[in-house]
């Protein structure tokens, strides 16, 4: 074969694995847009359910695509303020609901009442002494609500549901509670 | 062959064609989302740019998606009141802008002063006197906007790109007097 013939036969091999890879990729990125993804989450705002350190999630696409995501369900949403940043919270209230919420915690014991308007929700991290959420900005509108969360792949002490009420334990320490218990039985 | 390698061929063919429609949708899905995408538009709300039947427009999604969408583009968005809706309005400020508008300009003159928030935009229809936008539901956060529309490519009488002003004559009509002119 002339060296162009074999020039060609390479280009042609890197395009066609190319191509697979490209086709592998788009089918992930579908599945991750519409049926289940994971997600990196940090900092104090969701305390004691997720630690300050990175923890992995799963989240699902379809509640949030359907309408069906609801009062109790962590969410991952796009900040209203800066578009670029994705938050986790957990929903407080939905549309018509009356919420009342304690501005500032630590400073005070002020509370205040707001009805969540149409096609928004209200969202607050479980450690209101230190999260920025619908205190801050005001009520999200539904259309910003990425996925829910519902399970806890990393760290593997803490895997796991995510449920509908804020945690009152360090999940790592009641897996390992629960399994005392039952090495004690 | 028996019966069941025959049957077997069968769905192995129809398996692979169906993963082949499968990798395209996937391909042209991405290229939706990302690239670039059409949209079927329709309501009273930005004439005289859009008439009032369907017109078909093609959407990008870079400059929504990165920040670059600005004053005066035509954007497609989620109703901030119903995330299933999809509205098209055009940018009139982005945050940190003074907005004077007429909130019910067929009924008054009576204008109002807002400052449009972090993060936020204020989108109004072309045609004010029929348009439900900020005016009514607020400023809307940045991470709504799905696309921003640059062309038209129904009805082929008004083809074109869409300006970052609103349209002072029907866009059909324009092109019929430039091509009488010529």
């Amino acid at each position: 074969m002339s060296l162009f013939q074999q020039w060609a036969f390479i280009v042609k091999e890197a395009l066609d694995k190319s191509f697979l890879v490209a086709k592998f990729f788009c089918g992930v990125h579908v599945a991750n847009t519409y049926l289940c993804s994971t997600a990196l989450v940090q900092g104090p705002s969701m305390l004691p359910t997720f630690s300050l350190t990175n923890e992995l999630v799963l989240l699902e696409r379809i509640s949030t695509r359907n309408g069906k995501a609801g009062t109790g369900d962590v969410v991952i949403l796009q900040s209203p303020e800066n578009p670029r940043k994705f938050v986790t919270k957990r929903i407080i209230g939905m549309e018509g609901d009356k919420i009342t919420y304690v501005l500032d915690p630590k400073n005070s014991d002020s509370t205040e009442t707001v009805i969540v308007p149409k096609g928004h929700v209200w969202v607050q991290g479980d450690n209101i002494y230190n999260s920025y959420d619908s205190r801050n900005f005001g009520p999200v509108p539904y259309g910003l609500l990425q996925g829910k969360v519902f399970w806890r792949i990393w760290p593997t002490s803490a895997f796991g549901s995510i449920g509908r009420r804020p945690e009152t334990v360090d999940p790592a320490l009641k897996v390992r509670y629960i399994f005392n218990v039952y090495r004690r039985a």
